[in-house]
C-alpha cells in the first residue's frame, strides 16, 4: 500500500495556530528538594501533583528527508484518562532576541487506540520512554520537572530503568501565535529559578 | 726650561669692547668705551620720571600746579623708552615720594594760610570716666562666661536629645517591623527594589479581573518629635490605588417602572457611615479591607456589564455609567448600581437624602457577592493539572469529548453555565414573586373575615424557590374544617399549587390569578364546611357539588353547592356558594307544614304530607352568628327536632 503524502508544512491545530514556548534545563537528584521547595513557593496555590507517563515517538518517512514525527503520551497513573497525541514542529530558527524556544504545537485528546491507528497509517515506531516526576502551573505557565526512564520491555513500564542521575527541568507555555510577550514572562520566571537550575532554549537539533 | 727662547705670550680679554665692524681683510674696528660720565648720562636717560602706576597722579593733573611740573614735563618727553628696566629706580621713587609731599604740604600751606576755604580750630577732648570703664568691662565679662556656660549646657542639651530621638526612632523601626510581621500575616506582600509592594486581588482566590491590585507599604517612621504623636499612631502605613479609595458598595433595588428614564445612571450615593473600626485591629487593616471591598464591587459590577451586554435577552438590559437597569416583570425594573464614595466631603454632602432603605435588596447585594466568590472557587476548582503532563491546561471532561465521542448535547451542557446577571435576575424575580405571593394573601386575609385565610412561610429557603402553606378556615371550626390547604410553591416564573388531594395547578407570575384562585377556594370552603357539619350534626348528605353547572355564571371560578336532608328528613338546607355572588340558603319544609301549598284534591292520603315542600329562602343577613358555618349550625339546629 502506497503511504500517504507526507507534508513537513507547519500543521495548525483548528483554527487558531499555538505555539508553544519553553525553556529547559536540568538538575541532579542531590538538587531535587531544593528546586521543588522553591517551586511549591513560586508556582499558583495548589497542591503540586505527580505524574507518570509513557510516551512513544512515532516516526513516518515519506519522499521528504525529514520524517514526521508524532508523540504519543498515555498517563500511567490514572486509568481512564485519554490519551494525549502531540506534534510538535521545528523551532523557529533566527531571532535571537526571543527569549524562549517557539516551535509549532498541535495537542489532541484521543482514546487507546492510538498505537494501532497510527500504525495503520503507517507510522513506525521510533523509541518509548517513561517520564515520571512532578507538575506545577503559574498562570498560564506548566513547569514540569521529571525523570525520564528507559524502556526495557517494549511498550509496558515495567523494568523501566532510569536514564540519568538527574531530572529534567521544563517551562512551557502554549500561546496563539504572535504572543511574544509570553517568551518574556517564561524568561522572567526562569531568572527566579536561576541559583538553582539554568533553564535555556536549547535546540534538540544541535545536540543530535 | 732653561735652554729655550722666551716665547711672548699676549693676553687679552676677549669682546672686552664691543666690535663695530670687521673690515674685509679680517680688522675689527671696535666702539670706544663710554667714559664715566657718558655712561651715567646713558642710564639717566633710561630713566623714565612721568611713568607711574599711582593713581594720584592724575589728581594732582588735575591740580592747577602747572609751575611745578615745568622740568618733569621735559624729562618725560625724553623718556618713553624701557619702562621696565630701572636702574636707579629707588632713587626715582623717592624723589617722586618727596616730589608728592612736598605738593601736599605746599597746597595744605596755601589753604591754611588763606583761610578762604577752611578754618582750622582746636578739638576740645572729652576724658571718658575711668570708672564708667570698669563697669562696662565687668559686664561684658560677665556676659562672656554666662554665654559659654549656656553654650555648654545646650550642647549638653542636645546630645541628650539626639539619643532620646534615636532610642524612639530603633523602638519605632522595631514597630515597624513587628507591624511588618502583622501585615504579613494576612496580606501577600513582596519587595520591589526598595519598595515593599503588597497584593489586594482576589487573583489567587480565582478572579480573572484585571486589576493590578497592588497597594505599598510606607514606613511611617518619620515624625516631627516636637508635635505629640496621634494616638493612632502606626509605623507603618499603606497607601492604596487612588481608585480603590473610599468606600464602595452595590445596591440593588426593584421599582415600579418609571415612565422617565432620563435620570437613567445618575444614582447618587448616600452617606453611609464607615464601619467603627474594631479596637485591636491597626488602621491599615480597616483601610485594606476597605479597598478590597471596593476591588470586589468594581469587579461584580465590570462582570455584570459584560454580561448585560452580552446576553441576549426579548427586552434588552440596560448599562448606563453605573447602572444596570433589567426587567424581570413586565413593568418592572430592576436596578443594579455600582456606587462609588471617596472620602472627600464634597461628594458626600451633594447626596440625596431622600433614600427609602427599604428600596434595598440587601439579600441580592449580599447575594451578588456569594455569586462571585462561588464563582472565583469555579475558575480555581476548573484548573486541573492535566494527565498525560504534556497536554494542554483544560477542563478535564473537555478532553474527553474527542475520545469519547460526545455529542451536542452533552457538550453543551458542559459549557452552559450561567453568568452572574442571569443569576441575580432570576433570585430577583423570585423574591419579587414571594413579597407579593405574601401581599396577595395578607390582603385578602385582612380583606376577607370568613372564612379565614392562615399561611405558613416556610424558614428555609432556596434562592430560587421557596413554599407557603396556606390554611382556609372557619372561625371556631378549625378541627373539623380542615378541608383546604394549600402548598404554594414559588419559583422564579411561577408559582406551583399543591392541593391536599395531590392535584397540581401553575399560576403565572400575575397577582390577579392567585387572588381569584383563592378566592374560588375560599368559596369552596364555606360549602366544604357544610358538609363536615353536617356529618357531625347528624345530617345527611342528599348531593354535593364543586363546581355547579346552573344558576348565574360566576366570574371566578364556579360556584360550589349541597343539600343536606335532617336527620329525620323533614327538612332539607340547599346551599349554594360563589366566589362573586356569594352564598344563598334555602330550605325545605314539610308538604305538611308549609301553608303555601293548597290542598290538592288528588293527594288526599295521610302519606302525602311526608312529601317534600317547597324551598324558601333564609334571610342569611339577618340570622344571628358571627360566621357562615356557625349560621350554619344554627339553622340546622333549629330544624333538628329535639
Amino acid at each position: 500500500m502506497e503511504a500517504p503524502p507526507v507534508t513537513t508544512m507547519p500543521v495548525s491545530g483548528g483554527t487558531i495556530n499555538m505555539m508553544e514556548y519553553l525553556l529547559q534545563g536540568s538538575i541532579l537528584d542531590q538538587g531535587l528538594e531544593g528546586l521543588l521547595h522553591r517551586l511549591r513557593g513560586l508556582c499558583d496555590n495548589m497542591e503540586p501533583e505527580t505524574f507518570a507517563d509513557h510516551e512513544s515517538v512515532y516516526l513516518l518517512k515519506g519522499q521528504q528527508a525529514s520524517p514526521f514525527v508524532l508523540r504519543a503520551r498515555r498517563p500511567l497513573d490514572r486509568p481512564g484518562a485519554p490519551w494525549h497525541l502531540r506534534y510538535l514542529g521545528q523551532p523557529e530558527a533566527g531571532d535571537r532576541s526571543r527569549h524562549a524556544l517557539v516551535r509549532n504545537c498541535v495537542d489532541i485528546a484521543t482514546s487507546e487506540v492510538l498505537p494501532e491507528f497510527l500504525q495503520e497509517m503507517g507510522f513506525r515506531m521510533d523509541h518509548e520512554f517513561i517520564a515520571k516526576g512532578h507538575l506545577f502551573r503559574k498562570g498560564v505557565m506548566k513547569i514540569a520537572v521529571y525523570k525520564v526512564f528507559r524502556v526495557l520491555v517494549a511498550g509496558t513500564a515495567e523494568g523501566a530503568e532510569p536514564l540519568s542521575l538527574s531530572y529534567l527541568v521544563e517551562l512551557s507555555v502554549v500561546a496563539p501565535a504572535g504572543q511574544d510577550s509570553v517568551a518574556d514572562e517564561v524568561r522572567s520566571f526562569a531568572e527566579q529559578l536561576r541559583p538553582l537550575v539554568q533553564l535555556e532554549k536549547i535546540d534538540p537539533k544541535r545536540l543530535m | 726650561m732653561s735652554g729655550g727662547p722666551a716665547v711672548q705670550i699676549s693676553i687679552e680679554s676677549s669682546a672686552e669692547k664691543q666690535i663695530q665692524e670687521v673690515g674685509l681683510d679680517g680688522s675689527e674696528t671696535y666702539v670706544q668705551p663710554l667714559s664715566m660720565s657718558q655712561n651715567l648720562a646713558r642710564l639717566a636717560q633710561r630713566i623714565d620720571f612721568g611713568q607711574d602706576s599711582d593713581e594720584e597722579e592724575n589728581g594732582e593733573r588735575s591740580l592747577p600746579r602747572e609751575n611745578d611740573w615745568g622740568d618733569q614735563d621735559e624729562e618725560e618727553g625724553l623718556v618713553k623708552f624701557q619702562p621696565s628696566l630701572w636702574p636707579w629706580d629707588s632713587v626715582r621713587n623717592h624723589l617722586r615720594g618727596t616730589l608728592t609731599e612736598m605738593c601736599v604740604l605746599h597746597d595744605v600751606l596755601t589753604l591754611v594760610k588763606d583761610k578762604r576755604y577752611m578754618h582750622l580750630d582746636p578739638v576740645s577732648q572729652e576724658s571718658i570716666a575711668p570708672k564708667q570703664s570698669q563697669h562696662g568691662l565687668l559686664l561684658v565679662s560677665k556676659r562672656k562666661s554666662l554665654f559659654s556656660a549656656a553654650q555648654i549646657l545646650l550642647k549638653g542639651g542636645e546630645r541628650l536629645s539626639k539619643s532620646v530621638a534615636e532610642n524612639q526612632e530603633n523602638k519605632r523601626q522595631r514597630d515597624f517591623n513587628s507591624e511588618l510581621l502583622r501585615l504579613r500575616q494576612h496580606w501577600k506582600l513582596r519587595k520591589l527594589g526598595d519598595k515593599i509592594l503588597g497584593d489586594l486581588s482576589y487573583r489567587s482566590a480565582g478572579s480573572l479581573f484585571p486589576h493590578q491590585g497592588t497597594f505599598e507599604v510606607i514606613k511611617n517612621t518619620d515624625i516631627d518629635l516636637d508635635k505629640k504623636i496621634p494616638e493612632d499612631y502606626c509605623p507603618l502605613d499603606v497607601q492604596i490605588p487612588s481608585d480603590l479609595e473610599g468606600s464602595a458598595y452595590l445596591k440593588v433595588s426593584i421599582q415600579k417602572q418609571s415612565s422617565d428614564i432620563g435620570d437613567l445612571g445618575t444614582v447618587n450615593l448616600f452617606k453611609r457611615p464607615l464601619p467603627k473600626t474594631k479596637p485591636g485591629t491597626p488602621h491599615w487593616q480597616s483601610k485594606l479591607e476597605a479597598a478590597q471591598n471596593v476591588l470586589l464591587c468594581k469587579e461584580i459590577f465590570a462582570q455584570l456589564s459584560r454580561e448585560a451586554v452580552q446576553i441576549k435577552s426579548q427586552i434588552p438590559h440596560i448599562v448606563v455609567k453605573n447602572q444596570i437597569i433589567s426587567q424581570p416583570f413586565p413593568g418592572l425594573q430592576l436596578s443594579i448600581s455600582f456606587c462609588h464614595s471617596t472620602n472627600d466631603k464634597k461628594s458626600q454632602k451633594s447626596s440625596s437624602d431622600k433614600m427609602n432603605p427599604e428600596d434595598h435588596l440587601y439579600v441580592l447585594e449580599h447575594n451578588l457577592h456569594q455569586l462571585i466568590r462561588e464563582f472565583h472557587k469555579q475558575t480555581l476548582s476548573n484548573i486541573v493539572m492535566p494527565h498525560p503532563a504534556s497536554a494542554p491546561f483544560g477542563h478535564k471532561r473537555m478532553r474527553l469529548a474527542g475520545p469519547q465521542a460526545f455529542d451536542r448535547n452533552e457538550i453543551n451542557t458542559m459549557q452552559q453555565s450561567e453568568g452572574l446577571l442571569e443569576k441575580i435576575i432570576k433570585q430577583a424575580k423570585h423574591i419579587f414573586l414571594r413579597s407579593r405571593t405574601a401581599r396577595t394573601i395578607d390582603s385578602l386575609a385582612s380583606r376577607i373575615e370568613d372564612p379565614q385565610i392562615q399561611a405558613h412561610w416556610s424558614s428555609i429557603n432556596d434562592v430560587y424557590e421557596s413554599s407557603v402553606k396556606v390554611l382556609i378556615t372557619s372561625q371556631g371550626y378549625e378541627q373539623i374544617c380542615k378541608s383546604i390547604q394549600l402548598q404554594l410553591n414559588i419559583g422564579v416564573d411561577q408559582i406551583r399549587v399543591v392541593h391536599r388531594d395531590g392535584r397540581v395547578i401553575t399560576l403565572s407570575h400575575q397577582e390577579q390569578e392567585l387572588q381569584d384562585f383563592l378566592l374560588s377556594q375560599m368559596s369552596q370552603h364555606q360549602v366544604l364546611a357544610v358538609q363536615q357539619l353536617a356529618k357531625v350534626m347528624g345530617w345527611h348528605v342528599l348531593s354535593f357539588s364543586n363546581h355547579v353547572g346552573l344558576g348565574p355564571v360566576e366570574s371566578i371560578g364556579n360556584a360550589s353547592s349541597i343539600t343536606v336532608a335532617s336527620p329525620n328528613g323533614d327538612y332539607t338546607v340547599s346551599v349554594r356558594n360563589g366566589p362573586e355572588s356569594g352564598s344563598k340558603v334555602m330550605v325545605q319544609f314539610p308538604r305538611c307544614q308549609s301553608k303555601e301549598v293548597p290542598k290538592s284534591d288528588v293527594l288526599q292520603d295521610n302519606k302525602w304530607t311526608h312529601l317534600r315542600g317547597p324551598f324558601k329562602e333564609v334571610q342569611w343577613n339577618k340570622m344571628e352568628g358571627r360566621n357562615f358555618v356557625y349560621k350554619m349550625e344554627l339553622l340546622m339546629a333549629a330544624l333538628t327536632p329535639c
